[in-house]
């Protein structure tokens, strides 16, 4: 593995700056797990308040240790943990894009089955009482397996097939049982993987900095600016919430704002053509019928509803947490928008008017400046502390056969 | 057979003291460093993916009897199948030919098949499915390109972000790993010269000109785009910036890369001539659909530049497999949406015309012809999530003649009605190239 000195990282256009290393993909990788420092680190930020962020809650019977986390970062990487070895956690989150996956609007699973939804950054996931963007799940320790058995996902025959695989596999002998009281189980696979992601944790943003520490100078003149907007005329702090003592960006609940119908309508009412940027600057109009002759049939996504069948939980999804935003791009759960302008812009054209429409959601009336002073405080969401957490994600190279 | 034999001395000498002309080489396309046949092939093996609901659903290597005095000329004679569906792709014979290695894009696995014992019948020889480890993370094995005793494989991929950043790897004919060589990337340029306002690390093809000492790779994109169904790629704007940009120019014996070269739109076959003066090669960008010359100077310099269109770019065609005539005279470009082959006239190399055009079906991906160009082959599929959907997805095999005029079909094989599944690349066979 190769680092190289910090500097702008471009993410569809956008130059990113992220402080200390940055890891570039494709290169050789190096060798030696340093469990013993990195984990014991990963751990102690696990179990205390990190600026700008609550403490997290454990789970009783699952409290962090280095250990779990450094066997949950070994799952997490492991791409034997899908049917056909190809798939891992990482595959989709990334540590170098964000923990998310810049490449693709929506993820991609098993032999290139096609997921619905864009694969979110799993950095600060400790903090969702609701977990996937329809909420389905409420638990770090169970949520793991959704994707391990989804047919479009990872793919397994079934969980007890992995529990069987990785009691099998010689380089997990004895690392379960090091760390809990049995071997490899539906139950410890799920703390391990859990305690990993709970150490994900990236707060203390300029932002913390400005707001909860009092340095003035960790915010600029326009950061500052589109903090007022995001707490006035803009009213995007009634569903990312900034609280007195921390912030986590997100209210856990689930809201219409249009934008889930309107993709449902572009589904069913296809354009003519579809602008194609086949390399750099070179767009062609493609017929519709030309990209379906090639198209597996598209199906529609209904949010909340799918969990609770409730037809006032249409095209209802999860606010999603704005930390690290800039980091972690194509937004909305489809990824249907690439750079952060294109969200701000849907948002102060009042989203997409239909019955469902959340209330809170109104033309926002905000000027080109607003705009930018919007986006400008957004990039002061991002956590210094993401290299740290790609350096300890790549302590090791992935599990393969 | 004398001339035969022949031949295949006069390889080794070749082999050993690069000469200045390839006398011997394979069908056109294929490593100058194997014997070739240069009359009648007598088989076609076509390496085929499963597709789910057709026979037995799994990847197989497929023989088509061609010799046109046999009983079953024109059938299915072997169907081997190597279980599960890898993404079954490109494949290549050692430079001996004795046997042909084929990749699986997705479960990386390299499958070596026995094709000198019994030509007609094929034997599943061994199977390398530790490529992943063994590169240190290279993803997607997909040319297979014989060197004296190595085979040099271009992966698409890489197993940290499945995008398109990735790496030759070399293996012996044996099937042992030897070293992994990183395409040069922005940040680690690996002292090569750049040319190109992009320098991605991406990889596709690979083809040597050995008298000038050149290896040139292509670029395509990684598992993320080429596993994923291709409508949704086409709507995906994160996805389609992902495309390989370039063709890198490498040191053919201390495989270190000299210069990358800009070829936007995704180049992916490369084909050399084989006229002892000819220092340039030929390669197609899909998405943008021309036809680029990568030339050598008056100084000894490598260029890249696009010499033609191929259709009209603006309907995205999607050209794919290429290939070049034995005398360096016309090249068969073969489009995937359109379902064309075109024939271009390369006397000129520097302002190729086409001459000939014909559709060969609702979709088109592999073209080989025999090295006397009077035979040429179609086969269908592209990629699994690629290939085209419903009645569309016409899956075969198709032999053609070439009197110069134009192809007159000999026969085809739906490779649905026979249960085999999509059929993709070519190679040819013959039980004469291993007798004494």
């Amino acid at each position: 593995m190769q680092t190289v000195p910090a500097g702008r990282v471009f993410v569809n256009g956008v130059a990113i700056l992220l402080a200390g290393v940055l890891l570039i993909p494709g290169s050789p990788l190096q060798a030696a797990d340093t469990k013993s420092s990195w984990a014991e680190e990963a751990s102690r930020r696990a179990s205390e308040p990190v600026l700008g962020l609550p403490k997290i809650n454990h789970p009783e019977e699952n409290q962090p240790t280095p250990g779990k986390i450094a066997l949950g970062r070994k799952l997490f990487f492991d791409r034997r943990l899908s049917i056909n070895r190809t798939m891992s956690c990482a595959m989709c989150h990334i540590p170098e894009q964000g923990f998310a996956n810049w490449e693709l609007q929506t993820a991609v699973g098993v032999e290139g089955r096609t997921v619905r939804r864009n694969a979110p950054t799993v950095l600060n996931a400790a903090f969702y009482r609701v977990l996937f963007v329809d909420g389905r799940d409420t638990s770090l320790e169970t949520q793991y397996i959704a994707p391990l058995v989804a047919r479009n996902e990872m793919a397994n025959p079934s969980a007890g097939y992995v529990v069987e695989l990785l009691r099998s596999l010689e380089d997990y002998r004895g690392a379960f049982e090091a760390n809990f009281d049995g071997g490899p189980s539906l139950d410890r696979i799920g703390k391990a993987l859990a305690a990993y992601q709970r150490s994900l944790i990236a707060g203390n943003s300029p932002f913390d900095r400005w707001l909860y520490q009092g340095d003035e100078r960790a915010l600029n003149a326009s950061q500052k600016r589109g903090l007022g907007l995001f707490k006035g005329k803009a009213g995007c702090v009634s569903c990312h919430l900034i609280e007195e003592t921390h912030a986590i960006f997100t209210d856990n609940a689930f809201h219409d704002i249009g934008y889930g119908w309107w993709r449902e309508q572009q589904r069913q009412t296809p354009r003519d053509h579809q602008q194609v940027e086949v390399a750099p600057g070179v767009v062609y109009p493609v017929p519709h019928a030309v990209i379906a002759s090639v198209s597996e049939k598209q199906q529609p996504d209904l949010g909340r509803y799918e969990v609770t069948q409730d037809p006032d939980d249409r095209w209802k999804f999860r606010t999603p947490s704005l930390r690290n935003v800039a980091v972690t791009p194509p937004y909305m759960h489809d990824g249907g928008f690439a750079q952060l302008k294109d969200v701000l812009r849907f948002y102060n054209e009042g989203g997409r008017a239909h019955d469902g429409l959340d209330p809170v959601i109104r033309p926002l009336e905000l000027s080109d400046r607003d705009l930018r002073d919007l986006e400008a405080f957004l990039t002061a969401l991002t956590s210094p502390d993401i290299p740290r957490l790609i350096e300890e994600a790549r302590t090791a190279v992935p599990d393969n056969w | 057979m004398k001339q035969l034999k022949n031949k295949l001395a006069a390889g080794f000498v070749a082999l050993f003291a690069f000469g200045t002309t390839p006398v011997i080489a394979d069908e056109t396309c294929q490593s100058p460093y194997m014997p070739k046949i240069t009359g009648q092939e007598e088989f076609v093996y076509v390496w085929t993916l499963g597709e789910a609901g057709v026979g037995d659903e799994s990847d197989k290597l497929v023989t088509v009897d061609v010799r046109p005095e046999s009983d079953s000329y024109g059938k299915v004679i072997a169907s081997l199948s190597v279980g599960g569906l890898n993404e079954a792709h490109h494949g290549g014979f050692s430079a001996d030919r004795r046997y042909f290695w084929a990749g699986g894009l997705d479960t990386n696995k390299i499958f070596i098949f026995d094709i000198h014992s019994d030509a007609a019948k094929p034997k599943l020889h061994k199977v390398v499915d530790s490529f992943v480890k063994d590169s240190g993370g290279a993803v997607g094995p997909h040319t297979f390109y014989g060197l004296p005793g190595r085979m040099m494989i271009t992966a698409l991929s890489n197993d940290k972000d499945h995008g398109g950043r990735t790496a030759l790897v070399e293996y012996t004919n044996e099937g042992d790993y030897v070293a992994t060589y990183w395409m040069p990337t922005a940040e680690n340029p690996q002292g090569a010269k750049i040319d190109s306002p992009v320098v991605d690390g991406f990889g596709y093809d690979v083809r040597a000109l050995i008298r000038k000492n050149i290896m040139l790779t292509s670029s395509f994109t990684g598992w993320s785009n080429y596993m994923m169904d291709f409508g949704k790629m086409l709507k995906d704007e994160a996805a389609m910036k992902r495309f390989g940009q370039t063709v890198v120019q490498w040191d053919l014996h201390t495989r270190q890369p000299k210069k990358v070269m800009h070829v936007p739109g995704a180049p992916l076959e490369i084909r050399f001539p084989w006229g002892p003066n000819s220092n340039y090669a030929f390669t197609t960008t899909a998405l943008t659909s021309k036809l680029w010359l990568i030339h050598e100077d008056d100084e000894g310099e490598w260029h890249s530049k696009p010499v033609a269109d191929i259709g009209d770019p603006s309907k995205v065609p999607l050209p794919v497999d290429i290939s070049i005539a034995a005398d360096d005279q016309h090249l068969w470009i073969n489009s995937f949406l359109d379902g064309m082959t075109r024939l271009f006239d390369i006397s000129d190399p520097h302002a190729p015309k086409q001459v000939y055009e014909k559709k060969i079906a609702s979709q088109v991906n592999m073209v080989s012809q025999s090295w006397d160009g009077k035979r040429v082959y179609f086969t269908s599929s592209l990629l699994a999530n690629w290939d085209k959907k419903g009645a569309d997805n016409e899956q075969f095999l198709k032999a053609y003649d070439w009197n110069g005029k134009e192809l007159i079909e000999k026969f085809s094989i739906d490779f649905h009605k026979e249960g085999l599944g999509r059929a993709h690349i070519m190679r040819f066979g013959s039980s004469k190239l291993y007798s004494s």
